[in-house]
């Protein structure tokens, strides 16, 4: 199935509305792993990942199966997983440590920044043979405070110019505990979606949603817990409350909750063992124990860097694409670590951390397993992204960023402008 | 509450309900360090060698357990929260299907499910709801239990049966999901009744990705 000719991608992508096909296609979605994912910074892992001189964790770059490694003196690596002889994957371990990643087709070994170091009997290549030339395939790295980034691009700007604002909202969501360090290796909720990676991200900055989407969650709450509790913000006429959405360039989007939060923890969600954990951290802590406590709490952002990366709450949610109509989303947990932190903060956070995958999550990926049904009726071909487009509600708000009300479209027009932009673009994307 | 559920249906022991458990236990007050430390040792315990069950052992322990399934595959939520004591846990480790004390430690590590008795309500209430996309259709499950074996404890008053299971999980519309691994199910006297104190379940997948998880196993 490829898309009608007749509607060329201009035409699939308008301000006011998006073809249905752009969900459903194979030969987009081919086309999108190849130029969105690999054609700007894509998310790959987090520093705290790889711990150690030599570390690595197996990811995929689009469908391309990448290898990001330390080498022998820490420095990041992003090695396409493919021998240069054959073509076979070298690394078939999600994570680990590792000097040499050996094919097991023919024993060429490379070490962990990529160069050929290993060729049984070589000499039957004769005398030219150039294992210089016959490195892995490489792509560029770099990092924002642990957020590792690659890209087959050569003429992608540096990593902090292409994050422009999203860089000082990473700041924000990093600095809620002075001198923290985050740390995963905590664990991670792996979910299936039967749907198009589109569908999360769109989700993301979807402030029109929750009161809807989330009703389980938001009536279990209600009935056990009464008003005042976690999420109950999103209840009602929200374009009349504190929250926002902002267009934060290149794709990337915002919604910030932030001003309908005044105590963090009296608005946190329930969680086991936070009785006992609550009195010792204020035992520990006595004036600085309310500000340890607000940490167990998620940010109150939705931070979502294009195409695959939303920092929500204390998680890390990652999209992995894997067909048109099937992706993976996982969710990395999140610790922070600090001399001055006790543990009991990173306890809750974890308890904390299985409630929305638990109570909420599930309830969206549902619906966009249903939007993915929906979605295959030829006859009905489009899909809206014009609320709030002419309501002349948008303003230049905070960093800059065109911001809106929150159940604004705006994130949704700010990322398929981005989208086309990289599907159209005639830059060739290469290995270094 | 949904009129689709039949669960609701059933006659209750005791006389609790849903409007029970909207009351019971609001607060989380035992999960703490030491509590964790014993979780850990569980999985300590949990990796040796079982005995296979006596006759006797089978009337008591194993056929609780088996009623516990049988009250899920019903639907019958309310009655199987009461199987449970007051200060019980149903956990879901993230991690392999033989979680180490380090790597399936839930003081440190998020969980598929982690439910103190607490959580074990907000859950059934959240399934009662009605209104939680992912549970409609609802989901009905199928348990199968065999190589029932009773582990060594060092707990006083304590008794822990592992066994093996396959559970096949059939949302209308759905394809039917199957998940198999092996459980472990700490059962001790509460109020003069034997009650499962703390469930493990430790799915043979569990650290890949799973698709809507949102049914009790």
């Amino acid at each position: 199935m490829s898309h009608p000719p007749e509607l060329p991608l201009d035409a699939l992508v308008q301000e006011h509305r998006v073809h249905r096909s752009l969900y459903t296609d194979e030969a987009i979605f081919a086309d999108e792993m190849n130029r969105v994912f690999g054609g700007t910074w894509t998310f790959l892992a987090h520093e705290s990942e790889l711990p150690a001189p030599h570390s690595f964790v197996r990811r995929k770059l689009g469908l391309r199966p990448v290898i990001v490694s330390r080498d022998r003196d820490g420095a990041l690596h992003v090695l396409l997983n493919r021998c240069t002889h054959r073509g076979a994957t070298v690394c078939r371990q999600d994570e680990g440590t590792a000097r040499r990643f050996t094919c097991p087709y023919h024993n060429w070994s490379f070490d962990s920044a990529g160069a050929l170091v290993g060729v049984p009997i070589e000499e039957g290549y004769g005398p030219g043979f150039d294992k210089a030339a016959l490195g892995l395939g490489k792509a560029r790295v770099a990092s924002y405070r642990g957020f590792i980034f690659a890209t087959l691009n050569a003429e992608m700007p540096d990593l902090v110019t292409h994050l422009g604002p999203a860089a000082q909202l990473i700041d924000e969501w990093l600095d809620r505990w002075p001198g923290a360090t985050l740390k995963l290796q905590r664990g991670t909720h792996r979910m299936i979606c039967l749907g198009n990676w589109k569908l999360v991200y769109d989700n993301s900055a979807d402030g029109y949603h929750p009161g809807f989407s989330h009703m389980s969650l938001l009536r279990m709450r209600k009935d056990r817990y009464g008003a005042g509790v976690d999420m109950q913000w999103t209840i009602g006429n929200v374009d009349h409350g504190l929250q926002t959405v902002a267009d934060v360039g290149n794709g990337h989007t915002f919604i910030d909750q932030r001003a309908e939060i005044k105590r963090y923890w009296e608005q946190a969600a329930p969680m086991p063992g936070e009785t006992r954990y609550e009195q010792a951290i204020r035992a520990k802590l006595g004036a600085k124990a309310d500000t340890a406590l607000d940490v167990v709490m998620g940010s109150g952002m939705n931070l979502n860097i294009f195409p695959n990366l939303l920092i929500i709450g204390n998680q890390i949610q990652v999209i992995e694409p894997q067909r048109v109509d099937l992706t993976h989303l996982t969710w990395y947990a999140t610790a922070l670590e600090a001399p001055d932190l006790p543990d009991e903060v990173n306890a809750l956070r974890m308890r904390l951390q299985e409630d929305f995958p638990s109570f909420g999550e599930p309830d969206d990926l549902a619906n966009f397993e249903e939007c993915q049904a929906g979605l295959s009726i030829p006859e009905m071909e489009w899909v809206l992204t014009n609320r709030h487009l002419g309501t002349g509600k948008e303003y230049i708000g905070p960093k800059g960023m065109l911001t809106g009300p929150v159940t604004d479209d705006l994130p949704l027009r700010a990322f398929w402008r981005e989208w086309k932009r990289l599907m159209t673009s005639t830059t060739r994307l290469a290995a270094a | 509450m949904t009129p689709l559920d039949p669960g609701m249906n059933i006659a209750l022991d005791d006389g609790f309900t849903l409007k029970d458990i909207l009351r019971d236990s609001l607060e989380s007050t035992y999960v703490d360090d030491a509590y964790y430390a014993r979780l850990r040792g569980d999985l300590d315990e949990w990796q040796a060698i079982g005995t296979p069950l006596t006759e006797a052992e089978r009337q008591r322990y194993e056929a609780l357990i088996l009623h516990e399934h049988w009250l899920l595959d019903r639907r019958a939520f309310e009655r199987w929260y009461q199987l449970y004591t007051r200060q019980c846990l149903y956990w879901v480790p993230a991690a392999g299907d033989m979680p180490d004390a380090v790597r399936g430690d839930p003081q440190r590590q998020v969980t598929i499910a982690f439910d103190d008795r607490r959580r074990m309500g907000d859950r059934i209430v959240w399934l009662r709801t009605g209104v939680a996309s992912s549970q409609l259709p609802p989901s009905y499950t199928s348990h199968l239990s065999a190589g029932f074996v009773r582990i060594a404890t060092a707990a006083d008053g304590e008794v822990k049966i592992r066994s093996q299971f396959i559970v096949h999980e059939m949302r209308a519309g759905h394809v039917v999901q199957t998940l198999t691994g092996w459980m472990g199910h700490v059962l001790r006297e509460e109020d003069g009744r034997l009650k499962i104190d703390r469930k493990l379940v430790a799915l043979l997948d569990a650290a890949r990705s799973q698709h809507n998880m949102t049914f009790l196993l």
